[in-house]
């Protein structure tokens, strides 16, 4: 039928995909090199591409990679276990989910970052206080998915399962879990990616090391070339981390 | 009336309790177990809400911010929606640059701060700036969303009345990309938000961000929360607008 | 037959979706042909698939056959026909996001209605139908028999000679039929409309047809044409009658076949 135009019109979208990528590449070359703009403002694409070759070398992103990622192994793990634990209890009940439902919600629709200050005056600079402010912030997803996946499992189910004679253990084993886990496992990786986000977040504000802070030692030396390379580094790490997170969702969707 | 049956039934009531039960530990918290530098109980914090706003430079900042996110929301609004119709319309251009929409969209812009702040400097048009960049793609995601999956029957009666392209855009396509254009207005308000408030927070030498870091490190906490409560107070009004704005243009629903 | 007297012509019309050979080829229709009378009630029943929605929206011009001709009021039909022909559809084709008098007005203007008649002629459609005081209702707060209703008070608003309806109490309970259909009968006996009206219920062509043409499977190609001669509008009682019945089991004799076939075919998992 129409699968010819589609192919025809998926090629046709590739070729703008990679002209646009193309584009920017020469526009960003074009602009340093031949037009003079400043930089001061824009470094050199080349001059980008050796300073990442010599970060990458050099190793000198190590210990900051280090303070980062220790950051969000840690204020992920709090977030998930509370996270879930919580939103398990509030999920058995309708009326503890009519409560505290929409109050998360709420807390969840402003940006929690704000707070950061705060959490900087009570924990301080060091790795504390963003470890304490990704777990909260990263906290909210996962309770809200968490509440949703198992107050949305299908009630057919349970009784089917309580009139076979299934205990308690064995609800929450084969049927809860498994129809909860799709949703949880979405909100883990919501979850991950904005306690990441939220790190990086204040790492960059307020704190004396990770991969926030050098990108604004950085800035603040004006080295414009190896201040984009570390961008590039740090969007790359993010897209990784990402994707591996993806990556676990769909395995453990299937597992269920 | 059983205590579940009350929790049905007046389910507000029972939140406004459990905020009350949580200012109370805090309250306890702060006056009798914490030192003081590091926190300070509502209660103190509210009767000084005054100082805060009589601390010179506070006000002028709060207002400029509130400026900045009023304007950086109608600019991501005007080019969330125009760039959302101009991909959106065609299958072809939806195809080509929603990708590049949205692989744009998943970096961590949080990233590029400290450039938005050497380009813009630390004024204003920064913080704006960094709003929209935040707050325009959930905006054209949602139009281009809503453009697509209109019932083919609504398209085929129209065409049988007699209505002409522009007649099917203007009464058929338009009005069915509204509920998600407003959906996505809600998502562009929370981006703003975050976009103009991490952009006050980094710079530390002028407006908000400059009265954060100076009673933090002044350990001056009441004055601290006070000024972080007005920020949330401004958020959660914000937010409220346009959730209002989203459920009245939703009636027919 | 004069050619004054016609409002629809069909000629040796079939279609075909799909090229032969491709996976999806249907042959839905097979050289039907049909003249339809200024002012009768026709309908067109057959088993599913046999081709009738697909030759209704071929005389309407919402399709061009694969082969065949179809004239409407002398002329050729080569699209859309807003100022000849209007449709009811078996599925909600009202805009949710209008209430029930702009939707209305909404046809007018789509069809190019001049302003000032919008009003009045609305009102005087939803009176028609019984709608007047759900004029400013949503949809969505209609039950799917009103929702039928205000489509055909859209359609009558456009006061066109011809109306096609594609079962558009096909998604209703049995007993919304029955009074929408002792509705219609009333209310098309006070005008002059052709109308073709695609059903799969024998007693709703019985009751309220002038004729019935019976489709076989597909491909499908009308296999008879039986009259119904009864004056509009229908009586309750008509459906009770000696005649009624009979002409209810010729239809059933006619059509039983071809449904096992439609089904037989079906459940083989084959396409025509």
């Amino acid at each position: 039928m129409a699968t010819r135009d589609n192919q025809a019109q998926s090629f046709g979208s590739r070729l703008v995909q990679v002209g646009f990528l193309i584009a920017v590449l020469v526009l960003w070359y074009l602009a340093t090199t031949r037009w003079g703009v400043n930089r001061l403002l824009l470094p050199n694409p080349v001059a980008v591409w050796q300073q990442l070759l010599d970060v990458l070398r050099s190793g000198e992103y190590l210990p900051d990679l280090r303070v980062t990622l220790t950051e969000l192994v840690i204020a992920f793990a709090l977030a998930m276990t509370s996270g879930t634990i919580v939103g398990f209890f509030v999920s058995r009940r309708h009326s503890t989910i009519r409560v505290f439902d929409p109050l998360f919600a709420a807390i969840y629709s402003i940006p929690i970052i704000m707070f950061l200050p705060l959490y900087v005056l009570f924990f301080g600079l060091g790795p504390a206080s963003k470890i304490a402010l990704g777990a909260t912030i990263s906290f909210f997803p996962i309770v809200l998915s968490t509440i949703a996946g198992f107050g949305n499992v299908d009630r057919t189910l349970v009784t089917a399962a309580r009139s076979m004679g299934a205990s308690d253990f064995h609800l929450f084993r084969y049927v809860l879990v498994p129809g909860a886990l799709p949703v949880i496992l979405s909100g883990l990786r919501m979850g991950f990616t904005i306690a990441l986000l939220s790190i990086i977040g204040s790492e960059t504000i307020a704190s004396l090391a990770g991969l926030g802070h050098h990108i604004v030692q950085l800035a603040e030396g004006m080295d414009m070339a190896r201040m984009f390379a570390y961008i590039a580094f740090v969007v790359v790490i993010a897209a990784l981390l990402n994707g591996l997170v993806s990556f676990l969702e769909a395995r453990g969707r299937r597992w269920a | 009336m059983s205590a579940q049956a009350f929790l049905l039934r007046h389910p507000g009531v029972v939140r406004l309790g459990v905020v009350l039960l949580l200012l109370l530990i805090w309250e306890i918290a702060a006056r009798w177990l914490i030192d003081p530098m590091f926190i300070s109980p509502p209660s103190r914090v509210l009767a000084s809400l005054g100082s805060v706003w009589q601390t010179p430079g506070v006000p002028a900042a709060l207002r400029l911010t509130f400026f900045e996110l009023a304007v950086a929301f109608a600019i991501a609004v005007v080019l969330g929606l125009s760039i959302g119709l101009a991909v959106g319309l065609q299958p072809f251009t939806r195809r080509s640059l929603m990708p590049i929409i949205l692989l744009i969209y998943g970096l961590p812009q949080i990233t590029i701060l400290p450039i938005f702040i050497l380009f813009f400097g630390i004024g204003a048009p920064s913080k704006i700036a960094f709003g929209v960049t935040h707050g325009t793609f959930p905006i054209i995601i949602a139009v281009v969303a809503g453009l697509q999956n209109i019932k083919p029957i609504l398209l085929t009666s129209a065409r049988s009345m007699g209505a002409n392209r522009w007649h099917i855009l203007r009464w058929v396509i338009f009005p069915h990309m509204i509920p998600s254009f407003f959906s996505g207005m809600r998502l562009g308000m929370t981006g703003v938000l975050l976009g103009v408030l991490l952009a006050e927070l980094y710079v530390s030498t002028a407006g908000i961000g400059h009265f954060t870091t100076l009673f933090t490190e002044n350990f001056d906490p009441t004055k601290l929360f006070g000024l972080v409560a007005m920020l949330a107070a401004m958020a959660i009004v914000l937010n409220e607008m346009v959730r209002r704005a989203e459920l009245r243009f939703s009636r027919w629903r | 037959m004069t050619a004054g007297d016609l409002a629809v012509r069909v000629q040796n019309v079939s279609h075909q979706f799909g090229e032969p050979g491709d996976v999806q080829h249907v042959r839905a229709l097979l050289d039907t042909s049909l003249d339809i009378k200024r002012g009768e009630l026709l309908c067109l029943i057959g088993p599913s698939g046999c081709g009738k929605s697909t030759l209704l929206n071929v005389i309407g011009g919402l399709m061009r056959p694969s082969g065949g001709t179809v004239e409407v009021t002398g002329k050729p039909v080569r699209g859309p026909r807003p100022h000849d022909i209007a449709f009811v559809f078996q599925e909600n084709a009202l805009f949710p996001w209008n209430t029930v008098i702009e939707n209305i007005r909404l046809g007018m203007l789509f069809q190019g209605v001049p302003k000032s008649e919008h009003e009045p002629r609305a009102r005087q459609s939803l009176e028609a139908v019984g709608l007047t005081e759900f004029a400013n209702h949503y949809p969505s707060q209609l039950s799917g028999g009103m929702r039928q209703r205000a489509a055909l008070a859209r359609a009558l608003s456009l006061q066109t000679g011809i109306l096609l309806m594609d079962e558009p109490f096909g998604a209703l309970d049995e007993q919304t039929r029955m009074i929408l259909g002792e509705d219609l009968s009333v209310l098309l006996s006070r005008t002059e409309k052709t109308i073709v009206f695609v059903t799969h219920s024998l007693g709703e062509a019985v009751f309220l047809a002038d004729r019935v043409a019976v489709f076989s499977a597909r491909p499908g190609t009308i296999k008879k044409i039986i009259s119904v001669d009864e004056p509009h509008p229908r009586k309750p009682d008509f459906v009770t009658s000696e005649k009624f019945t009979t002409l209810r089991n010729e239809l059933y004799a006619l059509l039983h076949d071809e449904i096992r076939k439609t089904v037989t075919a079906s459940s083989a998992g084959g396409l025509a």
